[in-house]
C-alpha cells in the first residue's frame, strides 16, 4: 500500500481509530497493530497486492529473530559478556537473516553473472534463471532483525517479547522503507502507554505534508520532465540536459525518500510513536563525511555500528582504517540492490570518502591559502555536492553501459538528437529551489508548527483539505513507487 | 490536541478533499493498472462521488486550480468545437467532392521556394525528425520543422492532445506543405473515457474503434482544402524484446486502412523497412552498402541514428513518388539507406 493514496487514508483513519481506542488494551493493541501492519504488507483488496507468502517471510523472520536472540541471551555469561556459544549463536543468526536476503535479493544475480563469466570462457551452460522474486521491504527489515540480535548478543539490549518484536519489525510506517528504527529506541515507547489527550499533531501534519509534497510533487515532476527521459536515452541528449537530469535525479531521490521518510515519521507521531530522524538537509553538507551523517541516518549508523566497527573501523592503522571505510560502503552499495551500478556507487562513495580524508590530512599541514571563509565553505559545499550527484548517474541508470554513455557525454558532448519537453529555465528553478530549501533554518517550521498548533480545529482542517487539494492537483494522475520500495 | 480531536480534523478535511478532489480520484480509479482494466468497485464508488460532487459543484475550485495549472482541461469548448468543426467540415466537403480526385497536388519545391516540411509526434518521431532535417538541408528543397513531445499519443489526449495541437497550432501557423506524423508506442495503454469515468482495455473491438476515430479525425482535420497538403503517418516500428509494448501492429492496421481511404494521407510501414528480411525484429541490420548498423536503440523502441537514417531516406523516396523532386541533386547514401530488398509489406495484416 502506498502512503499518497485514497486507500491508504482510509486504512490509516480506521487503524488511527483502533489504535488509540486499544491503546489501554496493552495486548489487544498489540494484535491490532501487528494485524494492520500486515494487512498494510500484503494489501488484499488491491487487484495487484503482494504474494501472502511473504508476509510469511516475515512473521518467520520475527518468530526466528526472536528465538535466536532468546538462545543468544540465555548463553551470555556472567555480567552479560559474551561466550563461544553466544558468539556462535551471533555468527548463525547473522549468517541466516543475510543468507535469507542473499537469495531473495542476489540469486538471480549471481547466477546470470556466472553464467556469462563460463560462457566467455566458452563453457556453455543451461539457463537457470530462478526468478527469485524480491520481497518488499526485505533489505529493512532483514536489517532490523539484525540489529536486534547484534544488541542482544552485545548484551546491550534485555531480549522483548515476542509479540512485541513482532510488532516492532512489521510495525507499517517504517515496514517498507525505514527509518531503519532499533528495538531500543522503539520497544520503551508501546511499553510507556502514550496519552490520548496530547497527540503531537500539529508537528505530524507538518511532515506529512511535507512528505507529500517532496514525493507526489518534486519528485513525481522531475521524473517525468527529466530524468525518466535523459535516463532512458542518454545519447539522445547534449550536456546540459545531461547536467540538469543529472543533479535534478539528486533532488528526485531525496524528494522521495525523505518524503517518504517524513510522511512515516509524521503517521508514527500520530500514533503516538516517535521515530529517529532518517535526513538533515543532506544537500548543505560541506564534505561527504558531513553527508554521510545528513542522508538516510538511520542506514549510516547501522553501518557504522554493526559493520564498520566490528571491522575495525579506525581503530587500526590508517590502511586498516581506509580498507574499512571502503568495504562499508561498498557493501552499503550492494546492499542497495544486486546490480553493479549499486556496487559502483558504493565503492565510488567508499573512494571519495578516502580520498577526503588524505586531502584533509594534507591541508591540515599545510598553510592556509588566505581565503575568506565563506568562499571556502561554497567551494566545498559545491565540491560535496557535485561528487554526491555525479555518484548518483551509477544509482540510477539501469546498467554500466548507460552510466558510462550518460557520464562520457556529459563530458565530451555529442550530436544532440532530442529536446526537453520541459522548460529548461522551470527545471533550474525547482533544482534551485529544492537545494535552497536545505538552507532553511530548522527553527523556521519549527516556529510554523507552533503556530499551526495554536490555531482552531475548523482552521486546521480547512488547511489540510486544502493543502490535500493543491498537492493533487500538482502532482501527477496516479503515484509511482518509491524510489526505496525496491530495497 | 486530543486524539478524538485529531480524528476530527483529519476525517474532515479528507471528507472535504475527497469531495473537491472527486473527478481526479475517479480518473485515477479508472485509470489503467498493469496492463488491464481497473472497473472495480473502486471506480463505482468513486463515479458516484465525482456525479454527488458535480452535482453540488464542490469540484469547481479544482477545476479552476487544474486550468489555471493547465492539467486535465484538454482542449476548451471552443477549442474543441473549432476542431471539430473542422473535421466536420472537412468530412461534408470530402462528400460533397467524393467523386472528385483527393490526391494532393503539390508543386515542385525548389531551392529557391522550398516547401515546407513538418515532422511530429512521440520521441520515436525525434529521431526520424533528426535525421529527415539533414536530408531536407541537404536537398535545400525542404525546410524541416521537427515538433516531437515525449510520452505522447492519441489515446491520452489529457496528457497531450495532439488533434488540436495540429489543427490549433500548426495548420494555422506553420501551415506545412507536407506533415510527417508518428505515434504509437506510448498508445500501448487503455483509452479513458469520460474524464476517465470509463475506458476500453487495450486491444479490445471497442478500444479500436475508438483508436481509429481519433486517427480517422486526426486525418481529417489535416486535409487541406485547398488539396495542396501531403500527410505522411509513418508507422510505428516493431518493438523488440524487453519493450512491453503491445497492440503495435494494431495501431499500424488501423492507420493503413484509415490512410487508404484518404487520398491526402499515405501509410509508411517501418516495419518492412527496419525489420530482418524474415519479418522478425532486428536491432542490427545491414544498409545499402552492405554494412552492418545499430538501427535501434537499447530499449528496443526508440531508434539509433542508423536507424533513423534508413528510415529517413525511405520517407525520402516517398516523397519522391508524391512531388516531383527532381530539383534535387541527393541521392540516397547506401551507408544510410535500405538495400533494394528493405521494402514497405504489401499490407498489415489485421490483428487476430
Amino acid at each position: 500500500m502506498l502512503f499518497p493514496t485514497t486507500e491508504f487514508a482510509v486504512f490509516f483513519l480506521v487503524v488511527f481509530t483502533g489504535s488509540w481506542l486499544l491503546r489501554p488494551h496493552a495486548t489487544a493493541w498489540r494484535w491490532g497493530m501487528l494485524a494492520a501492519s500486515l494487512f498494510f504488507y500484503t494489501n488484499p483488496l488491491s487487484p495487484g497486492h503482494q504474494d501472502w507468502k511473504f508476509a510469511l517471510v516475515l512473521t518467520g523472520s520475527a518468530v526466528g529473530n526472536w528465538a535466536l536472540a532468546q538462545a543468544v541471551w540465555s548463553s551470555l555469561g556472567e555480567g552479560r559478556a559474551r561466550t563461544v556459544r553466544s558468539t556462535w549463536l551471533v555468527r548463525f543468526g547473522v549468517a541466516a537473516n543475510l543468507g535469507v536476503l542473499g537469495y531473495f535479493k542476489y540469486t538471480n544475480f549471481f547466477v546470470s553473472f556466472w553464467e556469462n563469466r563460463l560462457e566467455d570462457l566458452g563453457i556453455s551452460v543451461s539457463h537457470t534463471t530462478l526468478n527469485v522474486v524480491l520481497p518488499i521491504a526485505i533489505s529493512f527489515f532483514t536489517f532490523q532483525a539484525l540489529s536486534y540480535v547484534l544488541d542482544v548478543g552485545r548484551g546491550e539490549l534485555a531480549p522483548v517479547k515476542l509479540l512485541d518484536f513482532a510488532v516492532y519489525l512489521t510495525f507499517f510506517p517504517h515496514l517498507v522503507a525505514g527509518p531503519i528504527v532499533r528495538v531500543g529506541e522503539f520497544e520503551p515507547q508501546i511499553n510507556q502507554r502514550a496519552d490520548p489527550r496530547f497527540v503531537e499533531s500539529a508537528e505530524a501534519f507538518q511532515l506529512i505534508f511535507r512528505g507529500l509534497f517532496k514525493k507526489v510533487v518534486v519528485s513525481s515532476y522531475l521524473a517525468t520532465a527529466v530524468v525518466d527521459p535523459v535516463f532512458a536515452n542518454p545519447d539522445l541528449y547534449g550536456r546540459g540536459a545531461l547536467a540538469v537530469a543529472m543533479y535534478a535525479y539528486a533532488i528526485q531521490i531525496y524528494a522521495d525518500f525523505s518524503g517518504y521518510t517524513d510522511m512515516a515519521i509524521g503517521l508514527a507521531l500520530l500514533l503516538g510513536i516517535r521515530f529517529p530522524q532518517n535526513f538533515d538537509a543532506p544537500y548543505r553538507a560541506l564534505s561527504l563525511q558531513d553527508f554521510w551523517r545528513r542522508w538516510h541516518m538511520t542506514l549510516s549508523r547501522w553501518l557504522r555500528d554493526y559493520l564498520y566497527i566490528p571491522l575495525g573501523g579506525s581503530r587500526g592503522t590508517r590502511g586498516a582504517t581506509f580498507r574499512n571505510l571502503f568495504l562499508t560502503m561498498l557493501l552499503g552499495g550492494l546492499w542497495h540492490g544486486a546490480n553493479w551500478t549499486f556496487v559502483i556507487w558504493g565503492a565510488l562513495h567508499g573512494g571519495f570518502l578516502i580520498a577526503e580524508r588524505v586531502v584533509k590530512e594534507r591541508w591540515a599541514r599545510r598553510e592556509p591559502l588566505g581565503l575568506p571563509p565563506l568562499l571556502v565553505k561554497v567551494l566545498q559545499w559545491w565540491l560535496t555536492f557535485n561528487m554526491v550527484s555525479l555518484a548518483w548517474v551509477f544509482f540510477r541508470a539501469p546498467d554500466f553501459d548507460v552510466a558510462w554513455t550518460f557520464l562520457t557525454r556529459l563530458v565530451v558532448g555529442g550530436d544532440v538528437n532530442q529536446v526537453l519537453t520541459h522548460s529548461m529555465l522551470g527545471l533550474v528553478a525547482v533544482i534551485a529551489l529544492a537545494v535552497a530549501s536545505q538552507f532553511v533554518p530548522p527553527r523556521v517550521p519549527a516556529r510554523v508548527t507552533a503556530v499551526f498548533a495554536t490555531t482552531p480545529p475548523a482552521f486546521q482542517m480547512a488547511c489540510l483539505a486544502m493543502g490535500m487539494v493543491i498537492v493533487d492537483a500538482l502532482g501527477p494522475e496516479g503515484i509511482a513507487p518509491f524510489i526505496y520500495f525496491q530495497f | 490536541m486530543p486524539a478524538g480531536m485529531v480524528l476530527a480534523v483529519v476525517g474532515g478535511a479528507l471528507i472535504i478533499a475527497m469531495f473537491m478532489n472527486a473527478d481526479a480520484t475517479a480518473r485515477k480509479a479508472a485509470a489503467p493498472r498493469g496492463g488491464e482494466a481497473n472497473y472495480s468497485w473502486r471506480q463505482s464508488i468513486a463515479t458516484g462521488i465525482a456525479s454527488f460532487s458535480d452535482f453540488w459543484r464542490f469540484t469547481g475550485p479544482r477545476e479552476r486550480l487544474d486550468q489555471a495549472l493547465g492539467k486535465n482541461t484538454g482542449p476548451s469548448d471552443a477549442e474543441r468545437s473549432e476542431v471539430e468543426q473542422l473535421a466536420a467540415e472537412n468530412a461534408e466537403e470530402a462528400q460533397a467532392v467524393a467523386e472528385a480526385d483527393l490526391t494532393p497536388v503539390l508543386r515542385a519545391p525548389t531551392a529557391e521556394a522550398p516547401l515546407k516540411l513538418w515532422v511530429g509526434g512521440d520521441s520515436v518521431s525525434a529521431d526520424l525528425g533528426v535525421s529527415l532535417e539533414a536530408i531536407g538541408a541537404k536537398s535545400k528543397l525542404f525546410t524541416v520543422r521537427r515538433d516531437s513531445r515525449v510520452s505522447t499519443g492519441l489515446s491520452r489526449p489529457d496528457f497531450f492532445d495532439w488533434p488540436t495541437h495540429l489543427a490549433r497550432d500548426v495548420v494555422p501557423s506553420e501551415d506545412p506543405d507536407v506533415l510527417v506524423f508518428m505515434v504509437g508506442p506510448n498508445d500501448s495503454q487503455n483509452i479513458p473515457l469520460d474524464g476517465g469515468r470509463r475506458g476500453y482495455a487495450l486491444g479490445t473491438p471497442e478500444w479500436q474503434q475508438e483508436y481509429r476515430l481519433r486517427v480517422a479525425g486526426t486525418m481529417d482535420a489535416l486535409r487541406s482544402r485547398d488539396n495542396d497538403r501531403l500527410l505522411l503517418w509513418v508507422g510505428t516500428p516493431q518493438p523488440g524484446p524487453g519493450a512491453g509494448l503491445k497492440q503495435q501492429d494494431t495501431i499500424n492496421w488501423i492507420v493503413s486502412e484509415e490512410a487508404a481511404k484518404r487520398p491526402w494521407v499515405r501509410y509508411v510501414d517501418s516495419w518492412g523497412l527496419l525489420n530482418a528480411p524474415d519479418g522478425s525484429f532486428a536491432a542490427r541490420l545491414p544498409n545499402a552498402d552492405g554494412q552492418e548498423y545499430q538501427m535501434r536503440q537499447k530499449d528496443n523502441i526508440h531508434l539509433a541514428i542508423a536507424g533513423a537514417d534508413r528510415l529517413a531516406w525511405s520517407v525520402w523516396a516517398v516523397l519522391g513518388a508524391q512531388i516531383d523532386l527532381s530539383q534535387s541533386q541527393v541521392q540516397p547514401d547506401p551507408a544510410q539507406s535500405a538495400p533494394a530488398d528493405a521494402t514497405e509489406r504489401p499490407s498489415v495484416p489485421a490483428p487476430g
